[in-house]
């Protein structure tokens, strides 16, 4: 269940926290302005190299993003005790707030790379956000899937257990950023929701099961 | 009488590290219990784990519990320091849909009205546990777990807690303290468990 409660929780602690907020975006936006004068020194990126360089952009924006405030799996679990919250639904609604959080800032990120860099991904808006929404949701589960279940609290085991899960939803990006047709854009996004439901399930099975 | 916590032969520890072995435990709701010994003897990892806060290595032990509702007044503090102490207090006890009146009378109660805008981690150690007590306070839950009971507080808080105990032993309702020797702060204990032994 998705309690209102956690996600309003959420969300102050991360205009408080503002790591997010305050550091990283600036900081990847400085990286994306800077980027094209000096890959090309010029304003604008040869398309190969942008979709590439874009993704890769994505990648690490998600990553920072993930690692910028580690759970401590002995203060979840007494704050959860303390507050008679069941894990799942932290899970659940902390999701919401991290896609709340996250979301807005990954298309601003988006338009600010295609503004700097003079490009433009070759598909529909609505592609784009679907596409985009999909592999927020996943890469938010995971990364909390993770840190709930597990009792790695370091920013390092986190990195190298995350960035490769990561790799594998950009990829499958790629092809709906190219632009390729309408029939194989739709059975792509049909793949991610396929995935995210995979995972939205397996998350709830072991979540649930879980003592 | 029933049992909220009941092992036959319980085993803690961290890693391969047994910190209580063999413990043969049964803590049945509305009595009191305490836990007594030195440092290093287990007397916080059993009392998280009876609290359900444990995520060491229980080594398979057979361990029953019932629905009981359950708080741990820690070592470890469980307020989140970036929330202000009313919306820590908003938080905890959402499920509870306590009224504001109540939350200011317990406040002014614990003097903590003064500072219910201020955040966690601007406050001392004490007024943290002070705040938790406060939580307990109107959660009321059905067992309260408190670990070194008297450590932070003040002289004030310490008579404002033994009240808290004196009420919930009235009220039929469990507490489980925990510290290196018996504090005396409750009048009927049912056992207690020494570590030292």
């Amino acid at each position: 269940m998705i309690r209102k409660y956690i996600i309003k929780k959420e969300t102050s602690l991360e205009f408080r926290n503002n790591t997010s907020l305050f550091l990283i975006t600036p900081t990847m936006s400085v990286l994306i302005i800077v980027f094209p004068i000096l890959s090309e020194n010029r304003f604008r990126v040869d398309d190969d190299l942008f979709l590439i360089v874009e993704l890769l952009f994505l990648i690490l924006f998600t990553t920072l993003f993930s690692i910028r405030n580690p759970i401590d799996e002995q203060r979840l679990v007494k704050e959860l005790n303390f507050a008679s919250i069941q894990k799942t639904d932290y899970f659940y609604s902390k999701t919401i707030a991290e896609l709340g959080i996250f979301y807005p800032q990954i298309i601003i990120l988006l338009i600010l790379f295609s503004g700097f860099t003079d490009t433009s991904l070759n598909s529909p808006l609505i592609y784009i956000c679907l596409s985009i929404l999909f592999f927020c949701i996943n890469a938010i589960m995971i990364n909390l899937f993770f840190q709930v279940s597990t009792s790695f609290n370091s920013r390092f085991v986190q990195f190298t257990i995350i960035v490769p899960i990561y790799i594998g939803f950009a990829i499958l990006i790629a092809p709906l950023w190219l632009g390729v047709n309408q029939e194989i854009s739709n059975i792509y996004l049909l793949m991610y929701l396929g995935i995210t439901l995979i995972i939205y399930a397996f998350t709830n099975f072991y979540l649930r099961s879980a003592k | 009488m029933s049992s909220f916590f009941e092992s036959d032969s319980l085993q803690l520890g961290y890693g391969n590290q047994v910190v209580i072995s063999d413990l043969k435990i049964s803590l049945e709701s509305s009595k009191n219990y305490e836990i007594i010994g030195k440092n290093g003897s287990g007397k916080t990892t059993l009392l998280m784990c009876i609290s359900n806060n444990f995520i060491g290595n229980t080594f398979n032990s057979d361990i029953k519990r019932n629905n009981n509702t359950l708080m741990e007044i820690g070592s470890m503090p469980s307020l989140i320091p970036m929330l202000s102490l009313i919306e820590n207090i908003n938080y905890f006890l959402f499920k509870e849909n306590i009224n504001e009146s109540l939350i200011n009378k317990i406040l002014i109660k614990y003097e903590l009205n003064n500072f219910k805008e201020d955040l966690i981690e601007d406050f001392s150690s004490g007024m943290i546990k002070r705040s938790e007590i406060a939580i307990a306070d109107l959660k009321n839950p059905d067992v309260l777990c408190i670990d070194e009971p008297k450590v932070y507080l003040d002289e004030n808080g310490i008579q404002l807690l033994l009240s808290l105990l004196k009420k919930r032993e009235s009220d039929g309702n469990s507490s489980i303290l925990s510290s290196q020797e018996s504090i005396i702060a409750l009048d009927n204990i049912e056992k207690t468990f020494d570590l030292n032994d």
